[in-house]
């Protein structure tokens, strides 16, 4: 479905990304993970078309997206919750996944997306007009990913979603991750947890220093420095 | 050498409007080098240069009119703008960027209303003054204070403390985080901004007849001064002057088929170097060149047929 | 009877609408974009003089030819996006703001040597029969068209302000304005955003200036009088609220008017009043001003 080749990408003047390459298929829930500063964020805001890479190639569904600007890259079927969640918190949590649903596609079908938002997560509905500056991290968090989930993406990525929350939280919205999976949306995971990462992805690329450093399963993952020392550090 | 065809230049042609038109492009120099220093070398935007110019003028016009030598007068105009400057220098330079091209385009306004209010009649020369009235040194006085202030900003480019204010153009956190004061140099550069301005006001009120005080405090100078040094090229020496000496000519050929044409063209020029060539003419003159000598190496390095 | 201190103030309202008027158009530029147009006092100009020669040469009363006017900025805010202001669009924050400050002091150069050469540079009004008419309350005199131009000002305030709190393209536009890169992946076409802004911003200083040139006068040179005018008042209003902008024009109009009754001779400086307020608030109280979102 997501096919990224030897993708070179940068800010200014520094090279961020040399070469990663990575494989997502359809209805997989994948993860990417590696040390702080990795690239990580980077290859997903290259994907969303808010970077625009210097070499490579970026395909989904064997359409190029190199060219894209953000929007439509979303109309294509890809959603990113960006780090950190960034929720409009001027805004009530209605208001914010009304406009998630901001492609025409999606529009057509909001009433509708909001009803399965809502029952998926039932603590957003109950603080349906609170305004989103108001809300606790674990909240924000959840109408980040339900405001995703309103344009109707094919693929969701997720930067980091469950940074700085508690461990219940965060147990919760893996769970929630998963079940999205379950529901049909293909996940691109980024965790610095790598240790939550690894139990919800079957597979994961772990990026180094701006490189893809390798790729496996669960198992041969374990090979890597960065992914042992989580597990015991 | 071409000081030498300039210092000539009245004594072969004796063209008054010629010698007139020459002053004003000198004038446009020194009031575009002048601002420069600040806006081109140390990247802080004034928009309210015309009050150094100004109040410059202002001062040297009332001493020298009440008796004072010229050469006093004129330094006391710009010494009086260097005050101005030190007042105005410490809390502007708390705005950073932007707010300190809007904060001093206030204060150049603020003075501006003020002078005119405050002294609403027009300047005229008393009469002895009027009839001792010459041009010629005059001119020779726009040429002499001209080079001396490309003089001193050239100079100063090249010290260490021009090394300062170029990094302080560029990044000024990274330059503080060298242990260069940001604000150190930008007073610096700000003074000597508004030193050379007030001498060049002194200038200015030592040649016009009569004038309204106001006049030199118009944010037109400002904006005229700018655009030249940003179509010449700001950050250089040569930049400013070129500038003005294509708004001289520009507005000179045009001025009889479409008064204020000049400055519709000035406009469009301004807009496509900020667009396409931040160097100004300078940076242009430099890319042709680049190519020049590129195509110059293509032909030579062709084996002989 | 409030006599002269009631009809300054009255006054100093009516033409502080005008300035909320004008200052919240460059703020919805300035606000959404980072475009710092400081040709927007001419733009404003345009406004003025596109109603004047709707009057003089068709006959067609200001208040009507309102649509025209706002057609005829609106195009001209279009290409003006088009040519020159879209392609600073990339740049970061700090080199946007400058670089659209000095295109807009090209801009504004060409506008007003444009509009010396088309209308001379002789002051122009619209004089309509019922320019002078005025009602008097309570010992206070109120220039009808003056009223009439607070009550326009005050619709567009409150249209714009429910079209950016109802609407889902207002709130698109909100959500740019917070965070432009979440609006963006949500799949929000920022240049679209962008267009409408700015668009928004160069109609509203149509309206103002076509309320100048009924209610006072327009010529060339004003422009930087009222570029002056609206970012003291954005500066003064704070960026974010169209209301608290609005607030702050009348609170110049206002301080204006105060100034020059209560200053001897003070007519002359009411210019000088709204400057210093300004510079000062610039100075002391840069949150709550034009970085206070970031910080």
């Amino acid at each position: 479905m997501l096919e990224i080749r030897e993708l070179d990408a940068g800010y200014s003047d520094l090279q961020a990304l040399w070469g990663v390459s990575l494989q997502v298929q359809e209805g997989e829930l994948v993860a990417l993970v590696g040390p702080n500063g990795a690239g990580k964020t980077t290859t997903l805001r290259v994907i969303s078309g808010l970077l625009k890479a210097t070499s490579g190639s970026v395909r989904f569904q064997g359409c190029d997206l190199g060219r894209e600007p953000p929007h439509r890259i979303v109309e294509l079927g890809i959603s990113q919750v960006l780090e950190g969640g960034r929720v409009f918190t001027g805004m009530s949590v209605h208001e914010n996944l009304e406009l998630g649903a901001f492609p025409a596609k999606a529009r057509r079908v909001r009433a509708q997306s909001l009803k399965w938002v809502y029952e998926m997560f039932p603590r957003l509905e109950e603080r349906k007009h609170q305004r989103a500056g108001t809300l606790s991290g674990g909240e924000r968090q959840m109408l980040a990913i339900g405001r995703a989930l309103m344009a109707r993406p094919m693929l969701l990525m997720l930067d980091e979603p469950s940074f700085g929350l508690a461990p219940l939280m965060v147990q919760q919205i893996l769970d929630m991750i998963v079940e999205i999976n379950r529901q049909g949306v293909t996940i691109l995971l980024v965790e610095q947890n790598v240790r939550a990462a690894l139990e919800l992805a079957r597979r994961g690329y772990v990026i180094e220093n701006g490189r893809t450093a390798g790729e496996g399963t669960c198992d041969n993952l374990m090979d890597f420095e960065c992914v042992r020392s989580a597990y015991l550090g | 050498m071409l000081l030498a065809f300039l210092a000539l230049l009245p004594v072969v042609l004796k063209n008054d409007s010629i010698i007139n038109l020459a002053i004003l492009v000198l004038l446009y120099v020194m009031l575009s080098s002048s601002w420069n220093i600040l806006g081109g070398y140390t990247g802080q935007t004034n928009l309210g240069h015309a009050a150094f110019f100004g109040l410059g003028s202002l001062a040297t016009r009332l001493l020298w009119i009440s008796g004072w030598p010229l050469a006093l007068s004129l330094l006391a105009g710009g010494f009086v703008a260097v005050v101005l400057a030190l007042l105005i220098g410490f809390p502007a330079f708390r705005l950073r960027g932007v707010y300190f091209a809007i904060g001093t385009l206030a204060l150049g306004q603020i003075l501006f209303v003020t002078v005119g209010n405050v002294l609403p009649q027009i300047s005229a020369l008393p009469a002895k003054y009027l009839a001792s009235y010459e041009l010629l040194p005059r001119y020779y006085l726009f040429l002499g204070l001209a080079v001396l202030i490309v003089g001193v900003a050239s100079v100063l480019v090249h010290s260490r403390l021009g090394l300062g204010m170029m990094a302080v153009r560029e990044e000024e956190d990274a330059a503080e985080s060298l242990g260069i004061s940001a604000l150190r140099h930008k007073l610096l550069a700000l003074c000597a901004s508004a030193f050379l301005a007030g001498l060049t006001g002194g200038a200015f009120a030592f040649y016009h007849v009569g004038y309204y005080p106001q006049f030199p405090f118009a944010p037109v100078w400002t904006f005229d001064a700018m655009m030249m040094a940003y179509i010449g090229g700001t950050g250089t020496i040569e930049g400013p002057i070129i500038g003005a000496l294509f708004y001289v000519v520009v507005k000179e050929l045009l001025a009889l088929k479409l008064v204020e044409f000049h400055l519709i063209i000035f406009g469009i020029l301004f807009i496509l170097v900020v667009l396409f060539l931040p160097g100004g003419f300078v940076e242009a003159w430099k890319r042709v060149r680049k190519a020049l000598a590129r195509q110059l190496k293509s032909f030579q390095s062709r084996p002989s047929p | 009877m409030l006599g002269p201190i009631a009809q300054n103030l009255v006054f100093g309202i009516l033409v502080g609408a005008l300035y909320g008027l004008a200052a919240v158009g460059l703020s919805m530029v300035f606000g959404v974009t980072k475009f710092l147009n400081v040709a927007h006092g001419e733009l404003l100009m345009l406004g003025g003089y596109a109603s004047f020669w709707a009057f003089t040469l068709l006959g067609v009363d200001p208040f009507l030819s309102f649509p025209s006017t706002i057609l005829f900025l609106v195009i001209i805010g279009v290409v003006l996006y088009k040519v020159l202001f879209s392609r600073m669009v990339k740049l970061p924050e700090e080199l946007k703001i400058r670089n659209t400050l000095l295109i807009g002091f090209g801009l504004s150069l060409i506008l007003q040597n444009l509009a010396l050469r088309l209308w001379t540079a002789d002051d122009r009004g619209v004089t309509t029969a019922y320019s002078g008419w005025a009602i008097t309350l309570l010992g206070v005199r109120l220039p009808i068209v003056r009223l009439a131009s607070l009550g326009i000002a005050l619709v567009c305030l409150l249209a714009l302000h429910l079209f950016l709190r109802r609407t889902y393209t207002g709130k698109a536009i909100r959500a740019t304005v917070q965070d432009w890169e979440a609006a963006a992946v949500m799949g929000i076409d920022i240049h679209k955003v962008y267009l409408l802004s700015f668009v928004l911003g160069v109609a509203l200083a149509g309206i103002a200036g076509t309320l100048v040139s009924v209610g006072y006068s327009i010529e060339p040179s004003m422009g930087l009088h009222w570029t002056l005018k609206a970012l003291i008042v954005m500066v003064l209003g704070g960026l974010g609220s169209i209301m608290g902008t609005f607030v702050g024009g009348i609170v110049l109009g206002v301080t204006e008017s105060a100034a020059s009754y209560l200053i001897p001779g003070g007519g002359t400086y009411r210019e000088v009043v709204g400057l210093v307020l300004f510079v000062l608030v610039l100075i002391l109280r840069p949150q709550g001003l034009f970085g206070a979102k970031e910080r």
